[in-house]
């Protein structure tokens, strides 16, 4: 095709408004498939980024940082205090100490505005009490509730004993962040719109990927019945009559449950249903083509069989397999979604779009509509567009149709 | 007479009527129904001089297009041999470039292009692909071949659907002559046309014969035009040729019943066109012809012997054959 058949036929697809608007709406999809790791503002398959108390968070929510919990010895030495950090894990706050004059030791957290809970020093010497503090019935541990300056004073009467090693424990308040949970979050505390973009990408993928494997692998066996005849294809139409008697989702689920999870076993699983309707479609009407008489004309030109079938049949076979190609994406991805559902096709820390319009349903009753209702909606738009833009492609094929 | 271009020796296909794989392992065990056999063309010997025009008539369904397919070599024979100058079919089509020398005009001008290719591939793509015309030089190629059957050169970007039938029957012509054919086959090229189309196709047709000595094999039931057209004619009947002469002795002294049926029917004014006039007694079904002569149930001097033996094409005169048993030359 050149470029001046190009314009041409840019120039009528665009004559139809509505095609022109779902080709914008599936290039948006097709983008936000590609780029969704530049998009997405967390990523939804890092596990570790999850958190439990970010779970089922409405629209707009913001992310909180849970309290944490941070441990140091305190080592006195005549005048100086050192800090030794003996949390267990890294942590955010840190404890610093420095003395405040004789007989006197501040115990405090860095950075200094953030929220404590408490303030517990522990081993502290007799005599030595903290500044509002409550001490523990029997162990000599002080305890400072809401400490409005995150600090603790510790006085003594006397000069603070040499070689003295303080326990000091801080525990900090949940903490909210920056970062906003635009469409809510999900059961695990996934961002929504993370795993929507993460989502419409599998389901690009296993839409395109295997509808477009079935049409070749089926469209071939059809033109194969279609030119051969005979036992090739009383062979292939007894295979595509027992492929459609099964019910798709169960040969779905009878494939999946062999070859274990995963998106290539998914678009295995479609392959294996769709292409029988592809081989189907492209027999019978390859068959109507190779009784016209351009096909013996093609013939008598003394032009290759497989010349014949790709050049001549194929292209007047195209437009139905290609409407067909669209249904069948469509299809393609409500079957991924549907085998997600059931528990065999996609892991869990993979969602597609299905995935979590399956995994929000639980929870629609309680009023959690976000987690079913937003991929809902991408969905149905995505597979409202690539019907329309099918359509109009269907039309825009067939010369005849246009004018 | 030169050496003939083309030459058929007892040429016959016979289709089987309602068979698939299945069900004929299932006869095959069940030793049930057999299944039926149609002959859709019965031992036909025929030759094509160099230069010659041979028309072919006859009634619908008596085995005209599939000759016409035989002879072009895209259907396979049953029994008998098909030569083109002197050589097998068998040999002659393994060779692409040479098999192309036998081109076909078909009878349905829509069907017979493919609707989603421009006019300058369907003319052009044969020739590009057997080496006939260079690549980079087609567009001149079809563009020349176009204006030989008056189709202006903007055909070339064009689809077939955006013509009349006329000129699509033009746009099929310019595709076998794209390939520099030495034997034409037109089948019924011009019934699917209106009256006045089909005399300038006529007329293009017989312009190509006279500047190229084309061979050509014009199947018609238009008698007219015929005998307008054609040196020599051959009338079918029920898969066999039934009377085989020059077009002028044949007009003016048939002599086998089915063709002096078929003049009668034909209006004596010269040149006007005429379709069959229908002929007394029913078609019989090709599915169960007859015995002895196809024609004997229709005929009006049948005897007994007319209903066992298959009379054979036989030279009554020089040049002039016919297969009846009851008459013998004048
Ligand atoms: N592929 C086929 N399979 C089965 N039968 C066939 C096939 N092609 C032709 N026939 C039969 O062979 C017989 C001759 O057909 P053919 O098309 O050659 O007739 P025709 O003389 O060209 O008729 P018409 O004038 O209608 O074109 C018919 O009875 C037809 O039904
Ligand atoms: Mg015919």
């Amino acid at each position: 095709m050149n470029i001046a058949d190009f314009q041409d036929f840019a120039r009528r697809f665009a004559e139809s408004r509505s095609a022109v608007i779902s080709l914008a709406v599936s290039v948006l999809f097709i983008v936000c498939a590609v780029f969704a790791p530049l998009l997405a503002p967390t990523d939804p398959y890092d596990l570790t980024q999850l958190q439990l108390s970010d779970a089922l968070k409405p629209t707009g929510s913001k992310r909180m940082l849970p309290g944490e919990e941070v441990r140091a010895n305190i080592r006195v030495d005549g005048g100086t205090a050192s800090v030794q950090p003996a949390s267990p894990t890294p942590t955010r706050l840190s404890i610093v100490a420095s003395p405040c004059g004789p007989n006197c030791l501040a115990v405090g957290v860095e950075p200094p505005d953030a929220k404590l809970a408490s303030l517990q020093v522990r081993n502290l010497p007799a005599g030595a009490t903290v500044e509002g503090g409550r001490k523990h019935p029997i162990q000599p541990w002080w305890t400072l509730d809401n400490p409005d300056s995150n600090q603790a004073r510790i006085t003594s009467a006397g000069p603070l004993p040499a070689g003295l090693t303080l326990l000091a424990i801080a525990k900090s308040l949940e903490q909210e962040t920056g970062f906003v949970f635009r469409l809510g979050t999900d059961n695990f505390g996934r961002d929504m719109l993370s795993a929507i973009l993460y989502g419409i990408r599998i389901s690009v993928y296993v839409g395109l990927v295997a509808a477009g494997a079935a049409m070749v692998l089926g469209t071939a066996l059809g033109l194969l019945a279609a030119w051969r005849g005979g036992v090739a294809d009383a062979v292939i139409m007894r295979a595509v009559d027992f492929m459609l008697g099964l019910p798709a989702l169960l040969v779905g689920l009878a494939i999946l449950a062999i070859l274990g999870n995963g998106v290539s076993k998914v678009v295995l699983a479609v392959v294996i249903v769709q292409w029988s309707y592809y081989a189907r479609t492209a027999r019978s009407f390859a068959i109507s083509e190779l009784g016209k008489e351009y096909v013996e004309a093609a013939r008598c030109l003394r032009l290759s069989p497989v010349r014949i079938m790709l050049r001549h049949v194929l292209p007047n076979c195209m437009p139905q397999i290609i409407v067909l190609f669209t249904l069948n994406i469509a299809a393609a991805i409500s079957m991924e979604s549907s085998l997600s559902f059931l528990g065999v096709g996609l892991p869990l820390t993979r969602p597609s779009l299905g995935m979590l319009i399956a995994s929000g349903y639980e929870f629609i009753f309680s009023q959690k509509y976000w987690i079913s209702i937003y991929p809902g909606i991408v969905l149905l738009v995505m597979i409202v567009a690539m019907n329309l833009l099918g359509d109009r492609l269907r039309d825009l094929n067939n010369p005849r149709l246009d004018r | 007479m030169n050496e003939p271009i083309f030459e058929a020796n007892d040429l016959s296909r016979s289709f089987t009527v309602g068979s698939s794989p299945f069900r004929d392992l299932a006869n095959h065990f069940l030793h049930d129904r057999q299944p039926t056999v149609l002959r859709a063309v019965d031992n036909v010997s025929i030759t094509l001089a160099e230069g010659e025009t041979l028309g072919v008539v006859g009634e619908s369904g008596c085995g005209k297009s599939t000759l016409a397919r035989l002879i072009a070599g895209i259907l396979p024979v049953s029994s008998g041999e098909r030569r083109f100058r002197g050589e097998a079919y068998e040999s002659l089509l393994a060779r692409k470039r040479d098999a192309l020398k036998i081109q076909m005009v078909f009878q349905d001008p829509l069907s017979s292009l493919n609707p989603r290719l421009r006019v300058g591939e369907i003319v052009g793509e044969a020739a590009v692909l057997h080496g006939v015309v260079p690549r980079a030089k087609v567009k001149d190629y079809v563009v020349e071949i176009l204006a030989r059957v008056g189709l202006p050169a903007d055909s070339v970007g064009r689809y077939p659907h955006q013509f009349s039938g006329g000129q699509r029957q033009r746009v099929g012509i310019a595709r076998a002559l794209a390939v520099k054919p030495q034997m034409l086959i037109c089948d019924e090229a011009v019934a699917a046309l209106d009256v006045s189309v089909q005399a300038q196709i006529i007329n293009l047709l017989m312009d190509i014969k006279r500047d190229s000595g084309l061979a050509m094999i014009f199947i018609s039931h238009d008698l007219g035009v015929i005998r307008h057209l054609c040196d020599r004619v051959a009338v079918m009947y029920l898969g066999r040729v039934v009377e085989l002469a020059k077009t002028s002795e044949l007009f003016a002294s048939p002599t086998h019943p089915y063709t002096r049926m078929l003049l009668e029917g034909m209006p004596k004014i010269s040149m006007q066109r005429r379709k069959f006039m229908p002929i007394q007694g029913e078609i019989p079904s090709p599915l169960n012809p007859p015995a002895g002569c196809h024609f004997h149930p229709r005929c009006p001097i049948a005897t007994d012997h007319c209903r066992e033996i298959r009379p054979e094409l036989r030279e009554i005169k020089p040049g002039h054959m016919h297969a009846c048993l009851n008459i013998e030359a004048r």
